[in-house]
């Protein structure tokens, strides 16, 4: 079972189109998927694994939701 | 001989309790109801006197007379249709609520609006800012009208036309992270409804200080998000850092401002019942391209 991806706000151009299946290398963590989405690592500023606020290293498993935030501040 | 406060009070109860109507509710049970132009008599009653405007009831005796009414179990006819989402106990806590609103832009304006109309007692709200025509695609109070005037401005009028019964205190400046802890004093919560990053952490690290919860709120684009952070708690400005934003290219778009400031006021209004935060060290994702919604623990 493939995870699902979301990239909010500036990250959503990074979307690959199989985001809700998306197929996971061996040993991927969230940092390996961001590199292979070529998301640059400074644009990358929050990152949520099945709703929890989780660091760069997390390694990923099937069925993972991970959420991928940019600053945002607009008012 | 002048009567002393308690004769006073005391005669407004009676007062108020001859003016109550009874409002049958959809489930069989009977309101009592304090008519609106009643509050409007009640409060020109409370300034007739020395110093007195008799034509102008000010704000302070209407807020009186719907405070003695809700004490007395008597809805104020402008809070009716609240009667379920706020019981007549947690509607005087909002009359004696106090809060402190940063931002009277996007967000300001929106979420000023509907604590405005919930009945927030005391609001300070500040904002140096003036309007100008790229304002109009989603700030409230930003019309053709007020176009290069102040924004605390444009809030304070209309304020005063929505609900008196609300002492508003505008201040027309940027607040500076001294002039934060004390605009934060005495206030029982802060709203942070800024633009940018800026000044975000700074009055993450005030509102701290203060020892009083922060609701937070920004967009970008058709995404946004709506924090609380407790004293001490880190929080979203804590994680963005002051750099670019995504809102430089995405734009800020009125329904995503509406929504994050809609459910800011929810949570504010959460919090001065008394129910408690229900975002505390959570964050509420909204993205309206796909209409989803998720909450995320910080």
């Amino acid at each position: 079972m493939p995870i699902i991806l979301k990239c909010f706000a500036t990250l959503s151009r990074f979307t690959p189109p199989e985001a809700e299946t998306y197929a996971l290398s061996p040993g991927d963590t969230v940092q390996s998927v961001v590199a292979r989405l070529g998301i640059p690592p400074e644009d990358l500023k929050l990152v949520f694994v099945n709703g929890v606020h989780s660091p760069l290293e997390t390694p990923l498993a099937d069925g993972d939701r991970v959420g991928l935030f940019p600053a945002v501040g607009g008012g | 001989m002048a009567p002393n406060t308690g004769t006073n009070s005391a005669l407004l109860d009676e007062r108020i309790l001859s003016c109550v109507q009874r409002t049958r509710l959809n489930d069989g049970t009977q309101l009592p109801v304090l008519p609106f132009y009643f509050v409007q008599d009640l409060a020109r009653g409370l300034n007739r006197g020395k110093n007195a405007k008799p034509d102008q009831p000010r704000g302070r005796a209407v807020a009186m007379v719907e405070r003695a009414a809700l004490a007395l179990g008597v809805c104020p006819e402008r809070y009716l249709r609240n009667y379920d989402a706020y019981s007549l106990a947690e509607q005087l806590r909002l009359l004696e609520g106090d809060l402190a609103l940063v931002g009277l832009g996007g967000l300001g304006g929106n979420v000023l609006e509907l604590l405005a109309r919930a009945g927030v007692g005391r609001i300070c709200a500040a904002d140096g800012d003036e309007f100008v025509p790229s304002n109009l695609n989603r700030q409230l109070y930003a019309t053709r009208r007020s176009l290069g005037g102040y924004k605390a401005a444009a809030a304070a009028a209309r304020v005063k036309l929505v609900n008196p019964a609300v002492s508003f205190e505008p201040v027309a400046s940027f607040l500076g992270e001294a002039d934060m802890a004390r605009f934060l004093e005495g206030a029982h919560l802060c709203l942070d409804a800024l633009g940018g990053l800026k000044d975000r952490a700074a009055l993450l690290r005030a509102a701290g200080a203060a020892g009083i919860a922060l609701v937070t709120a920004a967009v970008a684009g058709q995404s946004g998000f709506v924090a609380t952070v407790l004293p001490g708690a880190t929080g979203p400005a804590d994680l963005f850092g002051a750099g670019a934003a995504a809102e430089d290219t995405l734009g800020t778009p009125a329904p995503a401002v509406a929504t994050a400031a809609a459910l800011m006021a929810g949570e504010a209004l959460n919090i001065l019942t008394g129910r408690g935060a229900k975002l505390a060290g959570k964050m509420l994702v909204f993205d309206l391209n796909q209409m989803s919604f998720e909450t995320m623990r910080l």
